[in-house]
């Protein structure tokens, strides 16, 4: 994983370098064509999966429609809830491009939060940010009936 | 314990009887010692605003008993209500973390308690207590939870009878104790919400609302007495609902 992306990672940023130091020991950098499906709903993930490059789209399916948003955001990280509920994610993410991924083994990850707590911060970070996705998605439709429900969420801060 | 609009205002955290059931405040009895040193309980009538959508962050709410509504503005400005928080729920949270503004107004729907912790009070509080970090992953898990269940009924639903349908049901999860005079099939719900939030909760109009609601009680599904609410027919309005 580049420095540069290590520094805009949602989850990294918040961390002390000798834990990123820990979890890059795990990591795994691979590159995806475009059409990979990074988190499957239904499937508990046993990665996390931080975008590093690319852009993928968030879909919820249902079963007469996919509600959807598309996201470009460099350093999003995605199974962070599956990771510490055991929940089984309601989203699917896939790239729409090709996408550079960094991921981490969710054992690795449970295990560095189990002795380091303070990573909670970082968590709930994440956290926030897909939920912030979720009522924006709710926002951008008011809860009508469309015929199709695809929006861009503009990239955070 | 002081009494308020009907209720037992919880003054010390380390006693709360209702602890062990709330997602949040089931902590251990020396982080429930630091919580009650550095929360400031208030107590609202109903309509209260907590917080604004947009203002800066101040500090998160734990709602302690009442319920509230959390509403935001669509991309038409319309006003719609994202979901209805139920006691034991910490709000702005996601203002807290992301140090962005509330994304919603949170407004009592009935007499309540919260209690609130500034900024810089529950920073502290989560890094001395690392049970907080848990439970503050919990709740905005439980948060992601629901919203994404809107967002599925979004794209389940497709006419407004069904999404009011799907929300009677959905209220009927915590019915009334049964009383005489009901029949055994009969389910009572309290809703305190009026038929104008109703219809920002399923993004329609009041017209509409009071036309279907009006609609399922020809229907002989529902009675509809003041706040309270007997479902009459479930099965019927099961049949209505996709999934």
């Amino acid at each position: 994983m580049s420095g540069e992306a290590k520094n805009t990672n949602e989850l990294y940023a918040l961390l002390r370098a000798e834990l990123r130091h820990e979890l890059a020991q795990h990591e795994q950098l691979i590159t995806l064509p475009e059409g990979s499906t990074l988190i499957e709903h239904s499937v508990l993930p046993d990665h996390l999966v931080i975008l590093n490059s690319g852009t993928v789209r968030v879909s919820v399916p249902c079963p007469r429609r996919a509600v959807s948003v598309t996201t470009g955001q460099q350093g999003k990280v995605f199974g962070m809830r599956a990771a510490i509920s055991g929940e089984l994610p309601e989203i699917d993410v896939i790239c729409v491009e090709p996408c550079n991924i960094t991921m981490v083994p969710r054992d690795a990850f449970l295990d560095l939060l189990k002795n380091h707590p303070e990573i909670y911060f970082a968590v709930a970070k994440v956290l926030s940010a897909d939920l912030q996705i979720a009522d924006h998605i709710l926002r951008s439709n008011s809860r009508r009936a469309l015929p199709s429900l695809r929006i861009k969420v503009p990239k955070p801060v | 314990m002081a009494m308020s609009y009907n209720f037992r205002i919880i003054e010390d955290c380390t006693k709360c009887a209702f602890r062990e059931h709330r997602l949040f405040c089931n902590l251990p009895n020396k982080a429930l010692g630091r919580l009650q040193d550095i929360k400031a309980t208030s107590v609202y009538p109903k309509g209260a605003l907590l917080c604004l959508e947009g203002q800066a962050p101040r500090g998160i709410f734990v709602l302690c008993t009442g319920r509230a509504k959390l509403t935001t503005t669509s991309a038409e400005g319309k006003s719609i209500i994202l979901r209805i928080a139920e006691p034991g729920e910490v709000l702005g949270l996601t203002a807290v973390f992301s140090n962005a503004p509330y994304e919603a107004t949170i407004e009592t729907l009935e007499p309540s308690q919260a209690n609130f912790i500034s900024m810089t009070d529950f920073v502290h509080f989560m890094k001395d207590y690392p049970d907080v970090g848990m439970k503050v992953a919990q709740q905005l898990t439980h948060n992601c939870r629901c919203a994404y269940g809107e967002i599925r009924s979004i794209g389940l639903s497709n006419s407004v009878p069904e999404k009011i349908a799907k929300l009677v049901l959905k209220w009927a999860e915590q019915p009334l104790p049964a009383s005489t005079g009901r029949k055994p099939n009969e389910v009572a719900i309290r809703v305190t919400l009026t038929q104008e939030e109703i219809a920002q909760f399923v993004g329609t109009s009041r017209e509409t609302v009071s036309r279907v609601l009006s609609d399922f009680r020809k229907k002989g599904w529902l009675r509809m007495k003041g706040v309270i609410w007997t479902i009459l027919d479930k099965d019927s309005l099961e049949d209505m609902v996709t999934t």
